[in-house]
């Protein structure tokens, strides 16, 4: 071992390379939750492994994908390979999520890091990318539906919004075409961005050193006569003399690596990787619901309405991303501490409890006809032939009771509690919110059932 | 892709990096600049060479189906389309007012897989004789549409849309009505043709 590694060195003297890269100092405050980086690192390549084996057995025709999946599933350690392709894909958007957090929070987005902050997001709508392109692969019914609908949403640009949704599908018709183009995009232009991005992301962190974690009063006081850029570097001396060698970090990042392994592992073995039916273009009866990365967004769709709506959701979607490349322009002062930015803080937890609550809304509400309310004891005759009227009627699609069924109308578990009988009533007919259909094709029986099942309600 | 063939000149040692590019970029045309500008040029042309056929290629799909261009894109189903007229059955057949989901057998292409697949499509029957056809994709992001008795319209699972049995949107997200195929009545049979293109 010796011999050889002295023999390389004499002719590239690498050892020096490598000693340097990690006898370099960084400051002393890295702890945890720095790993998210590293972790979301470990994971990528993670990804690229298993992804480049299961190449090997996949086809990207509509006539065979799916075929190939199973036969990956049924040849031995392929369901393993497979399955931890799918929970470290997610893991992945987690920690690429976490990692983004953490840089925000900590005010490492700030001078001199802007650009590895641009470069970082670049890597996160890659990250999403593929998993949009990666889901439809196994040409199952999750698949298949959920790329219709991502493809529609591309689609809703103005102007390009139709040669957008035409050059994903290869066409205007979702088939063959899209399916390798998804393929292609997903094994190598994915790859490729990914590859020059990330090179580029950890080009930054060598050249700049890891961001130190913020401090209430630096270690040095700034010297107004001394520009930005020098008081920096007389700061981030002074850190990286109060630190620890990178090695002394690199400790934390090889076992949350090792953890994660295991827990993918672990998933892929005990879960794995559910296949739906393969995909069936003329199911009417197929409820789309998309992997739980992208509820947030699914959900969000709910909010708008109207002849406008596709300029809605593509105004907002690229504001959002917009605002989301431009954060180290927009939020620029001097201070890092997170007590001392209150307002970033704060709009960092409300995207926070955005995305989550969107998320929790996506997973928990219920599709339309697919849910019934159960009769609860003590009901009359009456409140039974109403409640038979709500179910059959699909009111679930919109209204919840007792926490089953949707969210766009609102919760009437206690409707009789909390309007009048009259106005529930002209709300069914006759009602003034453009969102809910009028059921005035309702019987005058079966609007009583339905109103005595409604009042009761409190 | 192509890669730029400029790059920043490897100066002498980092003592003074600024100095040394104020020198590079004031000093007058040399043979140096000259041979990168050239090479820039060069490299430009030599990736245009190879992007041009390249997006072209890739982006030629797109462009096939003479859709219009609209200031308001709207979603398009993902049915596989075909250009030949199909018979879905008698009209006599269909009850008049009662939408029917019928699924039939057409010639398709979808890319190199050329076959006669099954396409499925709601019929309602209007009167004696007229009918339409519907698409059974919703026009928000294209889940798909049934027909929900109860309410008496065709239900989209995804974000709460519904149509009435004219196609006109009743609640919910869709901007527009539900897409309609091009249809004839030849001898009581109704035959349905092809998709608005862009629909």
């Amino acid at each position: 071992m010796r011999r050889m590694q002295r023999w390389i060195d004499e002719r590239l003297a690498v050892t020096k390379v490598i000693t340097g890269f990690l006898d370099r100092r960084v400051p002393g405050n890295i702890g945890w939750f720095h790993t998210f980086g590293s972790a979301t690192l470990f994971l990528i390549v993670v990804q690229v492994v298993t992804g480049i084996a299961l190449s090997m057995s996949y086809v990207p025709s509509p006539d065979h994908a799916y075929q190939s999946v199973l036969f990956i599933d049924q040849t031995p350690l392929g369901a393993i390979v497979r399955g931890v392709h799918h929970w470290s894909a997610g893991f992945l958007v987690l920690l690429i999520g976490l990692h983004t957090l953490r840089v925000f929070v900590w005010g490492a987005h700030r001078y001199p890091r802007e650009l590895s902050w641009v470069i970082g997001v670049g890597l996160f709508f890659v990250i999403l990318g593929f998993a949009f392109t990666g889901y439809l692969l196994p040409w199952d019914q999750k698949a298949y539906w959920a790329t219709v609908v991502g493809t529609n949403i591309a689609g809703s640009a103005p102007l390009v919004g139709g040669v957008v949704l035409e050059f994903l599908r290869g066409g205007e018709q979702l088939g063959a075409m899209t399916l390798a183009r998804f393929y292609g995009i997903h094994v190598w232009v994915l790859p490729a961005s990914l590859m020059i991005l990330v090179a580029v992301h950890l080009f930054a962190v060598i050249r700049q050193g890891i961001a130190a974690s913020p401090r209430r009063h630096p270690i040095l006081a700034p010297d107004s006569a001394l520009s930005r850029r020098e008081n920096y570097e007389l700061e981030y001396a002074a850190e990286k003399q109060a630190g620890k060698p990178f090695w002394d970090a690199l400790l934390k990042d090889a076992i949350v690596a090792l953890v994660l392994m295991v827990a993918v592992l672990v998933l892929a073995v005990v879960a794995g990787a559910k296949v739906e039916s393969i995909a069936d273009p003329n199911s009417i009866t197929y409820v789309p619901r998309p992997e739980w990365y992208f509820l947030d967004m699914f959900q969000l769709l709910w909010y708008f309405t109207g002849g406008l709506e596709p300029l809605l959701i593509f105004s907002v979607f690229t504001l959002a991303m917009a605002l989301f490349v431009l954060v180290p322009f927009i939020d620029r002062g001097e201070e890092r501490h997170p007590r001392r930015r209150p307002v970033a803080m704060g709009l960092a937890g409300l995207v926070v409890v955005g995305v989550l609550g969107l998320t929790f809304l996506g997973a928990t509400g219920t599709p339309a006809g697919s849910v019934n309310i159960p009769p609860t004891e003590g009901m009359t005759e009456g409140q039974l032939a109403g409640l038979k009227v709500f179910n059959d009627e699909g009111c679930t699609a919109c209204h919840q009771i007792h926490g089953i069924g949707g969210h766009t109308g609102p919760d009437l578990s206690r409707a009789g509690f909390r309007w009048e009988p009259a106005d529930i009533e002209r709300q069914i007919v006759t009602p003034k919110d453009e969102k809910m259909p009028a059921y005035d094709h309702l019987s005058p029986e079966r609007l009583d059932a339905l109103m005595e099942y409604l009042v009761s309600l409190k | 892709m192509t890669d730029e063939s400029v790059t920043t000149p490897e100066t002498t040692p980092e003592s003074a990096p600024e100095d040394e590019l104020e020198a590079t970029l004031t000093e007058p045309v040399s043979r140096r600049t000259f041979v990168l500008r050239s090479m820039a040029a060069i490299g430009g042309v030599t990736g245009a060479l190879l992007a041009v056929p390249v997006i072209g290629f890739a982006v030629a799909p797109a462009l096939k189906s003479g859709a219009p261009v609209r200031f308001l894109s709207t979603s398009v189903a993902p049915t596989l389309r075909s250009d030949t007229w199909t018979r879905i059955g008698a009209l006599a057949d269909f009850e008049i007012g009662v939408p029917k989901y019928v699924q039939v057998e057409r010639h398709v292409v979808d890319g190199w897989v050329q076959e006669n697949a099954p396409v499925g499509v709601h019929v309602v029957r209007r009167s004696e004789g007229e009918a339409v056809v519907y698409d059974p994709h919703c026009t928000h992001l294209g889940c798909p549409l049934a027909w929900s008795e109860g309410s008496g319209a065709f239900v989209c699972p995804c974000h709460g849309g519904s149509f009435g049995p004219d196609g006109v949107v009743k609640s919910g997200p869709p901007p527009r009505s539900m897409v309609r195929y091009e249809t004839k009545i030849e001898n009581g049979d109704l035959f349905i043709g092809a998709l608005p293109p862009g629909a």
